[in-house]
């Protein structure tokens, strides 16, 4: 094998250290296309900036505290609302599941409503419950439940009958088929619900921001497209960025190691 | 529990209603005893009802009228005294092996240290040492269903169902399978029904071959096999072998035709 096929085998495995490899690819990938761009294409430095740029403002932002204050106010707000948003989403699907008529009386309804954009309903939430905390709990709480509901259902439901034929055949108990069949089997799902919802959430705790609050990484990069500082507010999209990537990352490592036998 | 572990079916009738549509009839009046230790085939045409007479037998359903009994017992719930061997292999594809053999000791409530025990016993008996520790992703169909086999023995069970065990198999890995469960049927003398597509593999295993008709599901024929045991594969070249699967493939050849007329409709 020569030097590139070896590379190439490598960069296609599942290992921990290929993936740190890939992610760091694409990173590098992004940064040389976004500096070549302003380099050549886009000079107005009001529309972009190169990525040189956007580390000073960074640096900038954590030598006078900024970073600290709007990173604080948006991780404490989806700290507090994230796992509120999955632990009602799952305990909703758990119920969904358990009661067939339940599921078939809720089901289309649940359906439109992760549909709709809850987003649009942020200048009501901000109406009902005024600038702060508490819209933006809300708001992620809303956006977030949806994917988690739907996805512990939809696992708790699609369990191989053939698996619980198997367990009921060892006279396995309603809880026990539960907890040994049903949901170790809808985890998974489960988990990439999880992180569907995380997603959302970043997006819903952004657009709260916009509208209303005092602090926070959505706030900040509403003031800086404001004042025109460009690169100010990339800075921000590329800390969200991370946020967002770090938690699929770690999501999707919990999806493997919970399923591997879906690997293959 | 009885120490007798005949097989009891009487005059066991099932009719599936179903909403909107008429009921279909998949059993009727079936009336079987499997001796202790005995070793039945049932084979039949597709849509003959064999499986959920297994079904019915291992308590996953009940009959629509009818009882089942093991000794002297009447049952009508899953128990410890039956365990089938499903024909997908029905592992849980996140235990690994030694964990998959031990579940039904598990579910009944055996301590960890205890089961685990049991279940290198049967992963032996099966030949699956050393590989206690792997996934069931990440063995061969064949070793699946060893593990699937050794599972269903683990709980000690007096009758053992087997529903189709080798169907999804290659032809080669399902005769090596096959010698192998009479081997270990040859040590562990349980009471086995076995339902079956392949009357070669019916004939090769069997006492007493149980035919089916279909639509609904009757016993049209029992076959005796006097084949001496032990058997091995060479048997299966044997002229009263030959002559045997060919009586009772003319009692069904019938039926598979017709079952394959109508899908053709």
């Amino acid at each position: 094998m020569t030097f590139w096929q070896k590379t190439y085998a490598f960069l296609e495995r599942e290992t921990r250290s290929a993936t740190l490899v890939r992610v760091l690819l694409s990173i590098a990938f992004v940064l040389i296309v976004w500096e070549l761009l302003t380099a050549t294409l886009v000079t107005n430095r009001l529309l972009l900036v190169p990525p040189q740029e956007v580390f000073e403002a960074l640096m900038r932002e954590v030598r006078s505290g900024a970073v600290w204050t709007n990173g604080l106010a948006t991780c404490l707000a989806v700290g507090a609302s994230f796992p509120v948003a999955v632990l009602v989403g799952i305990a909703g699907g758990l119920l969904l599941s358990s009661s067939r008529l339940m599921s078939l009386t809720a089901g289309p309804m649940l359906t439109a409503l992760y549909s709709v954009p809850i987003v649009a309903l942020a200048p009501l939430v901000i109406a009902w419950l005024g600038l702060g905390f508490a819209s933006k709990f809300v708001l992620v709480v809303l956006i977030a439940v949806f994917p988690v509901l739907v996805t512990t259902e939809t696992g708790l439901r699609s369990t191989d009958r053939g698996l619980i034929d198997a367990a009921r055949s060892f006279n396995a108990s309603k809880w026990q088929i539960f907890t040994t069949v049903t949901l170790p089997y809808a985890l998974p799902f489960i988990v990439s619900g999880i992180r569907v919802a995380w997603a959302r959430a970043l997006v819903g705790i952004v657009v709260a921001e916009f509208f209303g609050s005092f602090a926070g990484f959505g706030f900040a990069i509403l003031a800086a497209g404001q004042t025109f500082d460009t690169a100010t507010l990339l800075a921000y999209v590329m800390l969200l960025g991370a946020m967002g990537l770090i938690g699929s990352l770690v999501f999707e490592a919990i999806e493997r190691r919970l399923a591997p036998w879906r690997q293959e | 529990m009885t120490d007798d572990a005949t097989l009891h079916i009487r005059g066991v009738n099932k009719t599936f209603l179903r909403t909107g549509k008429p009921s279909v009839e998949a059993l009727r009046d079936i009336d079987l005893t499997v001796k202790d230790g005995e070793f039945v085939a049932i084979v039949g045409a597709s849509g003959s009802g064999k499986s959920t007479l297994l079904r019915i037998i291992d308590g996953l359903m009940p009959a629509s009228s009818g009882t089942i009994a093991v000794g002297s017992r009447a049952v009508s719930r899953p128990g410890p005294d039956r365990a089938m061997v499903f024909q997908n292999d029905s592992l849980l594809p996140w235990k690994t092996v030694i964990e998959n053999v031990g579940y039904g000791l598990a579910i009944g409530g055996m301590a960890r240290a205890e089961r685990e025990a049991i279940a290198r016993r049967f992963i032996e008996l099966a030949g699956l040492r050393g590989f206690e520790h792997h996934y069931p992703h990440q063995l061969s169909g064949g070793m699946r269903q060893r593990v699937n086999v050794a599972r269903a023995l683990a709980v000690d069970p007096r009758i053992l169902l087997l529903d189709e065990p080798f169907a999804a198999l290659d032809a080669q890995t399902r005769e090596i399978m096959q010698a192998e469960l009479l081997s270990i049927w040859g040590r562990q003398k349980k009471t086995v029904v076995l339902i079956t597509h392949q009357i070669d593999e019916a004939v090769f295993l069997s006492d007493r071959v149980v035919v089916f008709s279909a639509r609904p599901g009757q016993i049209r024929a029992e076959i005796p096999i006097d084949l001496p045991r032990p058997r091995d594969l060479e048997v299966k070249r044997s002229l009263a072998f030959v002559q045997l699967v060919d009586e009772i493939w003319k009692l069904i050849e019938h039926e598979v035709r017709l079952g394959m007329s109508l899908a053709v409709d």
